[in-house]
């Protein structure tokens, strides 16, 4: 059997060096990342600013997940947390028109994979009249409830989703908080 | 100086001579770890949007020929083994990627807890993904030296290894987000997205993109594997500071300064696209410089011992020391014999090349001298006997003045298509 020598056995070591820091990379940081908190506590009797000029009003109760939310000056994206269900408004600057925003939400939840839209979608409007369409999907295990309008050159996405029982329980508080949905009326 | 800062290998790279170092099999477990985990990825995309992904894939895939093409032409004197540019782009594009996704998510979720949302939103990109990908990338260049130390000879040897790897790292990642953007765009399988995508990653960021910072990394590498007449302390410096520099510049690129950009129009937009990427161009474009210089001397030198007109002359020798003198000689070929002039020069500055090449690890074979012959018989019987650079004809001035002007308006209708406008 060959020998290996002192320049290979170097080169060797110096591999699985890079094989650790590639581990650490990949398994340590997401491992360092799950062990703190992704949520936060959210005041629910002051707007929360999305991003892009929107504010909401959260339920009570809520966490914020700092994971997701991203708030920046043309797009926003936040996430709530109420137990199992999920409470997600993002923005984004869009050219269209409400049932453009609409078809385009629904063509986004049906590309994933085992979710489908349910029901006909109605219109809603928030406490400070935007108009928005709602609609309901449902995924495995899931349930879920989107609404979507259109206001100043960006569109506002809202969706929740949880186990039906949870949902049922979460989405008057939901509802009364996307109702709170304000923009600040400035054009994007 | 220049004995130092260039030291040829005695052997080649192949396969088979991989395949006997040990850190290869690790560094090829590497590999397949990474394929298995793009490809899923790949499938999970195409598997939704099919015509997207095999949009973006041919797309970028093109996009890839003329980035392989000028980095593999960077160090044309003694080029590197095929087997080694490919391992370089296969890391950047499978282990770098692979590795880099789940990290830079990890390392900005944790911007956001242990900062804020809004931290995260305006500076998590800016310091997670250099964090992570450079590193990546760093190792890909780390690996080649494992396996095949004897092949990174020059600080030049760095830079082609690290712009490979940065250029498999870029392809890969401008693909998964152009199918990313058709996600957002949420008007199902179009390639619209992608083709946006392709304009802003692919066109108008590529050039101070990945391939450049992992030029700069692969530099320091380099010098840190050549120079073993410098301090050890000293080289390591040196990687360092080219690795910091590849950091800064990714931070720079990604941060939100000049985000709202310096007005509206595309203008403005080339005027941030300038002045965020020009600082790292303009520095590596000065390194590459030096580092072929300080090579070509080295090589110049070996061949200038030959003395012999039929194998090299005088002016020959002064052309092959420079990129732009190489190419000017290859012009004038073309001007004078045709294409088949023109190609003969080019094989015959190939030729000139490998024999300095192995003219400095030991005596050259007489097949290689034979070969230098059997070119330079060629290009007399074309009418034009030596490969030198000629005088500064109009048709290249124009040719010239044309492209730039082609390339402006390419820009401006990218940048306007873009939104810029």
């Amino acid at each position: 059997m060959a020998r290996i020598t002192r320049r290979e056995l170097m080169s060797l070591l110096g591999a699985f060096g890079v094989v650790a820091t590639l581990g650490g990379l990949a398994f340590g940081l997401p491992a360092i990342d799950r062990s703190l908190p992704d949520t936060r506590p959210v005041r629910a009797d002051e707007p929360y600013v999305i991003g892009a000029g929107v504010t909401v009003v959260p339920p009570t109760g809520a966490t914020l997940d700092v994971t997701v939310t991203r708030p920046g000056g043309s797009t926003g994206t936040a996430l709530f947390r109420l137990g199992s269900v999920q409470y997600q408004i993002a923005v984004r600057p869009f050219d269209g028109d409400l049932r453009a925003a609409g078809e385009r939400l629904r063509h986004r939840i049906t590309a994933t994979s085992g979710y489908q839209v349910t029901g006909p979608q109605l219109r809603v409007a928030t406490a400070g009249g935007l108009d928005g369409l709602q609609g309901g999907y449902s995924a495995p295990g899931r349930s879920g409830r989107y609404v979507v309008f259109v206001a100043d050159g960006r569109t506002i996405e809202v969706t929740i989703s949880g186990a039906d029982l949870d949902l049922g329980r979460s989405l008057p508080q939901i509802e009364a908080s996307t109702r709170t949905l304000q923009t600040d009326g400035r054009d994007r | 100086m220049t004995a130092a800062a260039v030291r040829p290998s005695a052997g080649g790279a192949r396969l088979s001579a991989l395949a006997r170092v040990p850190a290869f099999w690790v560094v090829a477990a590497l590999l397949l770890a990474g394929a298995i985990r793009m490809a899923q990825l790949a499938g999970r995309l195409a598997g939704t949007y099919p015509i997207a992904t095999a949009a973006a894939v041919v797309l970028f895939g093109l996009l890839t020929v003329p980035f392989w093409l000028v980095v593999a032409e960077l160090d044309f004197l003694e080029r590197e083994p095929i087997e080694l540019l490919v391992l370089a782009f296969a890391w950047g594009g499978l282990v770098a990627t692979s590795v880099s996704i789940p990290a830079s998510t990890a390392l900005e979720d944790l911007v956001a807890k242990l900062g804020s949302p809004h931290l995260a939103a305006d500076w998590g990109a800016a310091l997670a993904a250099p964090s992570v990908e450079e590193t990546a990338k760093t190792l890909g260049v780390v690996a080649i030296v494992l396996v095949a130390r004897a092949q990174v000879n020059s600080v030049l040897d760095g830079v082609v290894y690290g712009a490979m790897v940065g250029l498999g790292f870029q392809i890969v990642e401008d693909i998964v987000f152009a199918v990313g953007a058709v996600a957002l765009a949420g008007q199902g399988d179009q390639i619209q997205p992608v083709i946006a995508t392709f304009l802003l990653r692919g066109f108008l960021s590529g050039v101070w993109s990945h391939t450049l910072f992992g030029a700069l990394v692969g530099a320091g590498i380099g010098y840190l594997v050549v120079r073993r007449d410098r301090r050890p302390a000293h080289r390591l410096g040196a990687a360092l500071l080219a690795f910091l520099g590849a950091w800064a510049s990714h931070v720079l690129w990604n941060s939100p300064l000049l985000g709202d950009g310096l007005g509206n129009g595309a203008l403005a937009l080339l005027g941030v696209l300038l002045l965020k990427g020009l600082p790292p161009l303009a520095l590596v474009l000065v390194l590459v410089r030096r580092a072929h210089d300080r090579e070509a001397d080295y090589y110049v030198e070996r061949l200038n011992k030959v003395c012999d007109p039929e194998l090299i002359t005088e002016g020959e020798l002064e052309a092959l020391r420079s990129g732009a003198k190489r190419a000017a000689a290859r012009r004038y070929a073309g001007e004078r014999a045709g294409r088949a002039g023109r190609r003969a020069v080019r094989r015959l500055q190939s030729a000139q090349a490998r024999l300095a090449v192995e003219l400095s690890q030991a005596a050259a074979p007489a097949a290689t001298y034979d070969d230098v012959r059997e070119h330079r018989k060629l290009l007399r019987e074309l009418g034009h006997p030596e490969a030198i650079a000629g005088p500064r004809s109009w048709r290249h001035t124009a040719s010239t003045i044309v492209t730039t002007v082609v390339a402006i308006a390419v820009l401006w209708v990218a940048l306007s298509a873009l939104g810029g406008a």
